[in-house]
C-alpha cells in the first residue's frame, strides 16, 4: 500500500498543527485544575475564557452562551433531554427530522420511552425538511424543534433561518445539530435564529473528546451533570483545558479561511465528478447540489455493493465511508439514504467521500480512478 | 462447512474465505477465489486479507459466524 488518501473528513479530521502546539503546555507543565482558586490555576482558567471568547466570536454569540462539553453527542443529548425534561409542564412533544444523526434520533427515542411524543418530519429527495410540514405539526404541546444544520451523510444544508422562524413565532425552542457545519460554512446564531446549537471539535481539525453547546441567554434546561460549578454551574466536571484550547485555535483558523477552503473544495469536487462522469459509470449524486457542505460527495452507484467498494478502496489505501452497512449478514441502507428515496438498485451502492482542505487534485483524481477500476473489474 | 472451490485454481475454500469473498466482492456473487487468487485479483497482499478477516470477526459481522 502506498500513501494513504484520507477522504472521510465527515467522520473526523486531522488535528491542526497550531491547535496541537497550543494544547501542549496544558498537557505538560500547565496541568493545574482550572477550577481551583490558587495561582497555579490562573493560566488554565484564563486559557479557557480566552477560548470561550474566540469560539463565541466565530458564531456571533456571547461568551456566556458557550458551554464546553465532551463533543457533539453530549451536546445533542444535553440539548434535547435537557430542554424536554425541563419544560415537560409546557408540553411533551419534540419535533425532529428523519435524517438526523443518531445522537439526536436516539435521544428522541429515549424520550419516547418515557412518554414523550416525537414527530419525525419527512424530507425531500434532496434532504430538505418542509416548512409547511413543520407549520402543520408544531403545536401548543411542542417544547422543542431539533433540525440539523447540515447532514453528515449527504451534505444538504437545511434552511434553518426559515424553519426556526416558525418555531420562534410559536415560542418553541429551536435546536440545531451543527456538528458537520461549524468551521465549514458561515454560522451566525442570530441570523439562524437558533436557541441551542451543537458542535464538535474533531470535525473542524480540533481534538477529539471536546465540543460545545451554544445556549441562548435566558434559555433554561436541566443541568447535564451535578458536582462542581464548572460551566456556569450547568455542566459539572473538571475542564479539558487542552481540548478546549485546541478547539478554539482550530475553529478560528477554519473560520478565518472559510471562503478560500470552500472555493478549493468545490474545485476538487468538480474535478472528481468530471473524472467519474467521463468513466461512464451509472451513478446518482445524493443531496442538494447547491446548498451542500463543501467537500461532501455522496454517490449511489447502480448495482454495486457500497460496503464492498469501501473495503476495496481501503485495500488500495483510499479511505471513504459507505451508506450501506452490514447488519446480521445482510446489507442495510442508511436511514438517510432511505429517507431521501434513493432507488434500491442504487442505494445499496452508496459511498460517501468527504474531501478536506488537506486533500489535493491528484487525490481526488486517484479516488475517481480507483472507483472506476474497481467497478469495471467487477467481481469476476 | 460449505464446499466451494476457487474459480481460478480449484482449491477448496474455508467458510471464512467464502465470507471474505462476499464481503469484498458482493453478497450476491456465485464465484469465489482462494486467498492467493483473491489477493492477486484485488491487488492486495494475503496479509492484508487475513487482517481483514480478523477485523470483520471482531466487528461481529454475521457473514463470518
Amino acid at each position: 500500500m502506498g500513501t494513504l488518501i484520507y477522504a472521510d473528513n465527515a467522520a473526523t479530521t486531522q488535528l491542526d498543527k497550531d491547535a496541537l502546539e497550543a494544547m501542549l503546555p496544558f498537557l505538560n507543565q500547565e496541568f493545574g485544575n482550572a477550577s481551583n482558586q490558587y495561582s497555579f490555576a490562573r493560566f488554565p482558567r484564563k486559557a479557557i475564557e480566552e477560548a470561550r471568547l474566540i469560539i463565541s466570536n466565530c458564531i456571533n454569540a456571547r461568551p456566556d452562551e458557550i458551554f464546553f462539553t465532551s463533543g457533539g453527542t453530549e451536546s445533542d443529548n444535553w440539548a434535547i433531554k435537557g430542554i424536554a425534561l425541563k419544560t415537560q409542564n409546557k408540553g411533551k412533544q419534540i419535533i425532529t427530522s428523519s435524517i438526523e444523526h443518531h445522537a439526536v434520533l436516539h435521544s428522541c427515542s429515549f424520550l419516547e420511552e418515557i412518554g414523550y411524543k416525537v414527530a419525525y418530519l419527512p424530507v425531500s429527495n434532496q434532504g430538505h425538511a418542509s416548512i409547511d410540514n413543520l407549520r402543520e405539526v408544531i403545536g401548543t404541546n411542542t417544547s422543542l424543534v431539533s433540525l440539523m444544520l447540515a447532514n453528515n451523510e449527504i451534505g444538504t444544508i437545511q434552511n434553518i433561518e426559515e424553519l426556526s422562524k416558525i418555531a420562534n413565532d410559536r415560542r418553541v425552542l429551536f435546536h440545531s445539530d451543527a456538528v458537520q457545519a461549524v468551521g465549514h460554512i458561515p454560522i451566525d446564531v442570530n441570523t439562524l435564529g437558533v436557541d441551542l446549537l451543537s458542535a464538535s471539535a474533531h470535525k473542524f481539525n480540533g481534538p477529539k473528546g471536546v465540543g460545545f453547546l451554544y445556549l441562548r441567554k435566558g434559555t433554561d434546561l436541566l443541568n447535564w451533570s451535578s458536582g462542581g460549578k464548572q460551566e456556569f454551574g450547568r455542566r459539572s466536571g473538571t475542564e479539558n483545558v487542552a481540548g478546549i484550547v485546541g478547539m478554539a485555535v482550530a475553529l478560528k483558523k477554519n473560520v478565518d479561511n472559510l471562503r478560500a477552503n470552500e472555493i478549493y473544495l468545490q474545485r476538487l469536487s468538480s474535478l472528481f465528478f468530471e473524472k467519474l462522469t467521463g468513466s461512464g459509470i451509472d451513478f446518482l449524486v445524493n443531496g442538494d447540489n447547491y446548498r451542500r457542505l463543501p467537500g461532501n460527495i455522496n454517490i449511489s452507484i447502480r448495482n454495486q455493493d457500497g460496503e464492498a467498494l469501501m473495503h476495496r478502496l481501503d485495500l488500495k489505501g483510499i479511505i471513504v465511508s459507505t451508506g450501506s452497512a452490514c447488519s446480521s449478514g445482510k446489507l442495510d441502507i442508511s436511514h438517510v439514504i432511505k429517507s431521501i428515496g434513493v432507488p434500491r438498485e442504487y442505494a445499496l451502492g452508496t459511498i460517501r467521500i468527504s474531501i478536506g482542505k488537506d486533500n489535493s487534485i491528484p487525490d481526488v483524481l486517484a479516488i475517481a480512478d480507483a472507483i472506476t477500476s474497481i467497478i469495471l473489474r467487477g467481481s469476476m | 462447512m460449505l464446499k466451494a472451490k476457487c474459480y481460478h485454481c480449484d482449491s477448496l475454500l474455508s467458510k471464512d474465505l467464502i465470507a471474505l469473498n462476499r464481503k469484498l466482492l458482493g453478497r450476491s456473487i456465485k464465484k469465489y477465489l482462494c486467498l492467493d487468487c483473491l489477493a492477486d485479483f484485488l491487488g492486495a497482499t494475503t496479509d492484508d486479507l487475513l487482517i481483514k478477516i480478523t477485523e470483520f470477526k471482531e466487528q461481529g459481522c454475521d457473514l463470518f459466524k
